[in-house]
């Protein structure tokens, strides 16, 4: 009972100190979860975007994709964020889910080696490292698209993620494309079983593992090997193009892909020739129908200035937005949302 | 018959003050050990943290990447509220069944409460969580303070009831039996005679309890949720200093994770104002120690 008092007085000095910042009751507050990959940038454009809609406050929280999708699901929250589309057995518990892409991402695969040449991969080299059939760095194979750079004769120590993650879900998607030995060994998804490797827990510990341990190589989101400079491998694309992650090459993943109706689609692997491999959308996830007389209103239009305005913001935070011909279909899908039955956005 | 002791030999007395001394060393030796990552994980939280620490960074919503400045300070008052809530409900639970253990708790319900509260006490954390999620978030359709000051509540109450029994069990039965023969009743005895001495440990559990929930992140990601602003509604998204740490310590931004470890500092010295509170209600109470 003594200690009543104590959180109370903590309570009241936090609130009166910051007082002239605290917001008025009657803002509003619309709360989103889900991916952790997009938490930067969302924080950083919801920030931005008080100043369109001073009202309207957006609390979005980082739980993971898979809790994203489940919370969108269950309605505890306003909003969803999934680095994966829902699959079709998810979206038949939640009728009427819009898909929207505002963002894409890259994973980037890194690696530890003496002196940091570069270092070309072919497709069937990549997979063959994470099936564990390369296993030293002067195999033959690899030294075939990497003419000219003296290969140490080193042991491949193979990083992966331990921690279940979208990460990991685009990265084994493009294996499984690329090799059907992938795909009938290992196949894809959030955890998958690894033939070989250490584990190290999110992009952090597999970027700390990268760093410290040599001959490593493993996969990491683009922003944390930039972040951490660790070298990046040159992948080779679908259409033979040695290709560097980079925002670029991971906005052209986008470019020229068909889309199907409901923008649920893997961009892995795209046929684009500028494109880098191992790409794929991040989605805000609405419901078509809202029926919040605030909080409806506030989230289409919000997304409306998000998929245009707010691309601006997803380059310096090194993630690539998304390629004018996906604006214009996430456009028609906002203008596709309802309250109480009325179109909110016009065209 | 007394005999004379038997004289230790000058060699055996020297092989005995070697062990004495070797085992002394040893004992020693385990002690650094054991304190070893505790001081390291103390010095690593102060020398990493004191960088990100001032009066902005403690009264301050977060800023996004990018923009310098920011803090906790919607995270300090969430973790208050959630801790706040928590104690409403665990304090007169957790108290009480340790009354009722202390007082009545020798038969076969006072047994399964015992064995209830042991299998509580060993639930992993995050399941206490999902728990309170399909109990009051998911059929209320939205995250709460009040929930996750539930979550919190649940961990507590095993750690509290038995803290309380103990701590009653010391107080020397004459005392309950003098305020029967005064004519005083049995409840009134308890809670007015026998709590009341007990005060001291009680409150000494209630600080403990509270201060392991403060550090708790698990249970408050599918209960509280999080919340980027100032709140003070328990039936809103609630922020916590925890959940704030997770999210900054994962992120590739070197500012954010600057800021991780100051969160970090700022919930290790509340916790140790816990710790000390604890302390001294318990010698205030009871001169001398309880």
């Amino acid at each position: 009972m003594r200690r009543l008092p104590l959180v109370l007085l903590l309570l009241a000095a936090c609130h009166s100190s910051t007082q002239s910042s605290a917001p008025a009751p009657s803002q509003t507050l619309v709360n989103g979860a889900g991916s952790t990959f997009v938490f930067p940038l969302l924080s950083k454009v919801f920030s931005d975007y008080t100043r369109v809609a001073p009202a309207v406050r957006f609390n979005y929280q980082s739980i993971g994709s898979g809790a994203g999708i489940r919370q969108i699901t269950d309605r505890t929250v306003d909003f969803g964020a999934s680095d994966a589309p829902l699959t079709d057995e998810q979206l038949a518990k939640a009728p009427g889910l819009l898909h929207l892409p505002v963002v894409l991402g890259s994973v980037a695969v890194a690696y530890n080696l003496p002196g940091k040449p570069a270092l070309r991969l072919t497709a069937d080299a990549l997979a063959g490292i994470f099936l564990g059939e390369i296993s030293r760095w002067n195999d033959p194979r690899l030294a075939a698209a990497n003419p000219g750079v003296e290969l140490p004769d080193l042991a491949i120590a193979v990083v992966h993620r331990s921690d279940g993650s979208g990460t990991t879900a685009i990265f084994t998607d493009y294996l499984a494309k690329v090799s059907p030995t992938w795909a009938a060994k290992v196949r894809h998804g959030t955890a998958v079983r690894w033939p070989i490797g250490i584990g190290g827990k999110g992009n952090e510990g597999v970027a700390g593992q990268l760093t410290t341990l040599p001959g490593a190589i493993g996969y990491v989101e683009l922003a944390y090997a930039f972040q951490n400079h660790l070298p990046t491998v040159e992948l080779q694309n679908a259409s033979g193009a040695w290709i560097k992650p980079s925002i670029a090459s991971t906005t052209a993943a986008a470019a020229g892909v068909d889309l199907p109706p409901d923008l649920r689609v893997s961009v892995t692997n795209s046929g684009n020739p500028a494109a880098y491999p191992i790409a794929g959308f991040t989605y805000l996830l609405v419901y078509r129908d809202q029926t919040d007389p605030v909080k409806g209103p506030a989230l289409a239009h919000f997304l409306w200035w998000e998929i245009h305005q707010g691309q601006a913001e997803a380059e310096p935070l090194l993630y690539a937005p998304i390629p004018p011909s996906v604006v214009e279909k996430d456009a028609a899908k906002v203008q596709s949302m309802t309250l109480s039955g009325k179109p909110i956005v016009e065209g | 018959m007394t005999a004379a002791p038997p004289r230790a030999s000058p060699f055996r007395r020297r092989r005995r003050a070697f062990v004495d001394s070797a085992m002394t060393w040893l004992c020693g030796a385990c002690i650094a050990i054991a304190l070893l990552p505790l001081a390291s994980l103390l010095f690593m939280v102060v020398a990493r943290g004191a960088g990100a620490m001032s009066w902005t960074f403690l009264t301050h919503l977060p800023k996004p990447v990018g923009e310098t400045g920011g803090g906790v300070g919607n995270g300090l008052v969430g973790s208050a509220l959630i801790l706040g809530v928590a104690a409403v409900i665990a304090l007169p639970a957790g108290v009480g069944a340790g009354l009722y253990l202390a007082a009545r708790g020798d038969g076969a319900t006072g047994r399964a409460v015992r064995f209830l509260a042991e299998v509580l006490s060993g639930a992993p954390s995050v399941v206490v969580g999902i728990a309170v999620y399909a109990l009051l978030v998911r059929p209320m359709h939205r995250f709460s303070a009040v929930a996750g000051g539930l979550a919190l509540a649940i961990l507590m109450l095993p750690m509290l009831a038995r803290a309380t029994e103990e701590a009653v069990r010391m107080v020397p039965r004459d005392l309950f039996e003098a305020s029967l023969a005064l004519g005083v009743a049995e409840w009134r005895s308890s809670l007015w005679v026998v709590a009341r001495t007990a005060l001291g440990g009680i409150t000494t559990a209630g600080c403990l309890a509270l201060a392991r929930a403060a550090g708790e992140t698990a249970p408050l990601l599918f209960t509280a949720l999080g919340n980027a602003f100032w709140n003070v509604r328990p039936d809103q998204p609630t922020a916590s200093l925890p959940v704030q740490i997770f999210d900054y310590a994962v992120s590739p931004y070197p500012d954010w994770q600057r800021q991780a470890w100051g969160a970090a500092l700022v919930l290790l010295l509340l916790v140790a104002v816990l710790n000390a509170v604890a302390r001294i209600a318990t010698r205030a109470r009871l001169p001398g120690g309880a």
